[in-house]
């Protein structure tokens, strides 16, 4: 007889917390303001300001989603050029922020 | 025809495409943040190359490798793209199933161009995702797998009635899945070294050494298979069931008792999720003292409420007879699933029952993990 299909929303790793404290040096967690299309239903970075400086997106290396509750939150790793930068927008609250620096 | 499509060192793949410096490097996607501390839950080919591999402790690998880029696992991630992968393998029309997170398979029926419609599948994934993937096609699933496998990464290879035997006879039996050591080991005792060996053997045979499991396998070779049309058809699971690996044993009651309710919580969610409950609760515990310890207690009351699986499961816990055994990995499966069949009858239990909705709706609001049973902390604060 032929298995059940996978199923992708039985996640293992929902519910659980991530122990101790984060070993990621680049986490940054701050609000940004970005300038982007949406074309569509897809969204296209074309530059940020962080902290005052802009930074010019050169290269959207991959994106992919998360829902948390109502929430849908859109993850994107964009190059600038010198650097790889993690930056998502939130669906609920229209809000951008920089994740890390990668 | 079946199509087996096998993303090619997927979580690998996927944070090499996130970060491309770590494109050509040997990479290792861990299952825990802690580097040294945890197992190898996916490894480039460029790790794979150096004798690296998932299920490696991360320790071992870098010993092999100092200079091994390692990046920690980000389900999220890979479970969309998995998804979207899905999506992408639909599109083409033919009846998809989804076989794990990175293996996919697709019924071609009698189409004209098999080779044709894996080269269009490859070339989407990889315009998509930037991430590759191998495809076998041959009449069955077992075989289409096997085929998956002989070309990677970024292969395709088709099994035909014109190429069957030279590339079974090429390929030894070890690598059809399926073939533990145990297998491999009677299998020699046969005389079956390669693929074309197992193949060429009578049902008879097999059945007599290997019993219905030899039945199968010789059907898994020979049939010409098809794909059920709906295979979400009857989703309803049998069981529901949680597990998690420590970082190393602990014998801290507090500690493993917060991780037996983490568990606990997140059966009954997908429980709830399900609109099922469950008579049978099943605690599994592996410890450098007790082994593997297993054991299972059905009630005659069905609960979807994570308080009361988990005050079952300690219950089941305390048939193991130590006090305080050291606790590795654990598990907590829910089974003897039912629809809900009667309403709350007391005050106190319809209270009990609205409290779970209200704390679902702020979770499914909030996300998962916004409210919580206090006692869950501990899984963070100690070991």
């Amino acid at each position: 007889m032929k298995p059940k299909g996978f199923n992708p929303h039985a996640r293992w790793d929902r519910h659980i917390p991530q122990g101790g404290a984060p070993q990621d040096s680049g986490l940054v967690n701050e609000r940004i303001e970005v300038l982007a299309l949406f074309r569509q239903a897809k969204i296209y970075p074309r530059l940020f300001i962080w902290r005052d400086k802009i930074y010019r997106i050169r290269r959207l290396n991959y994106n992919w989603q998360e829902r948390r509750g109502r929430e849908l939150i859109n993850f994107f790793s964009v190059d600038t050029g010198s650097d790889l930068y993690q930056i998502s927008f939130n669906n609920e609250t229209s809000g951008w922020r920089i994740d890390k620096i990668i | 025809m079946i199509l087996h499509i096998d993303m090619d060192a997927f979580f690998a793949s996927i944070e090499q495409a996130v970060n491309p410096r770590l494109k050509n490097k040997p990479l290792i996607v861990g299952s825990r943040n802690n580097k040294m501390h945890t197992v190898v839950c996916a490894a480039s080919y460029e790790a794979k190359a150096l004798g690296i591999d998932s299920g490696m402790p991360t320790k071992e690998a870098f010993a092999l490798c100092p200079h091994l880029e390692f990046v920690p696992a980000d389900q999220t991630k890979y479970i969309w793209t998995s998804e979207q992968i899905f999506g992408v393998i639909k599109e083409s029309g033919f009846t998809a199933f989804y076989s794990s997170i990175d293996e996919f398979q697709l019924d071609i029926k009698e189409a004209a161009d098999p080779a044709g419609i894996a080269s269009r599948i490859r070339e989407d994934i990889n315009r998509s995702f930037g991430i590759t993937a191998s495809i076998g096609i041959a009449k069955n699933c077992l075989l289409a797998k096997l085929a998956s496998k002989l070309r990677k990464p970024d292969g395709l290879f088709l099994i035909d009635e014109d190429n069957i035997k030279k590339a079974l006879a090429e390929t030894p039996a070890a690598r059809l899945c399926g073939i533990g050591p145990r297998t491999q080991e009677a299998l020699s005792a046969l005389g079956v070294k390669t693929c074309l060996d197992l193949y060429s053997q009578t049902p008879q045979l097999l059945e007599r050494v290997f019993g219905a499991n030899g039945l199968n396998l010789y059907a898994g070779l020979h049939s010409n298979e098809t794909l059920p049309e709906d295979n979400h058809a009857d989703n309803r699971p049998k069981s529901i069931g949680h597990s998690y690996s420590f970082p190393r044993a602990s014998e801290n009651t507090g500690f493993i008792n917060a991780w037996i309710r983490l568990l606990s919580e997140m059966v009954a969610r997908r429980l709830r999720a399900h609109d099922l409950t469950a008579r049978t609760v099943h605690l599994w515990l592996n410890g450098p003292q007790i082994g593997g310890f297993s054991a299972q207690k059905t009630f005659q009351e069905p609960s979807q409420d994570a308080s009361e699986l988990y005050a079952r499961t300690l219950r089941i816990m305390a048939k193991i007879g130590q006090k305080h055994p050291k606790i590795r990995a654990l598990g907590v499966t829910a089974s003897s699933l039912e629809t809900p069949k009667y309403p709350a009858l007391f005050r106190e239990a319809k209270r009990r029952e609205e409290l779970i909705r209200s704390l679902d709706k702020i979770n499914g609001r909030f996300g998962e993990d916004t409210i919580f049973p206090s006692q869950i902390m501990l899984t963070r604060k100690i070991r």
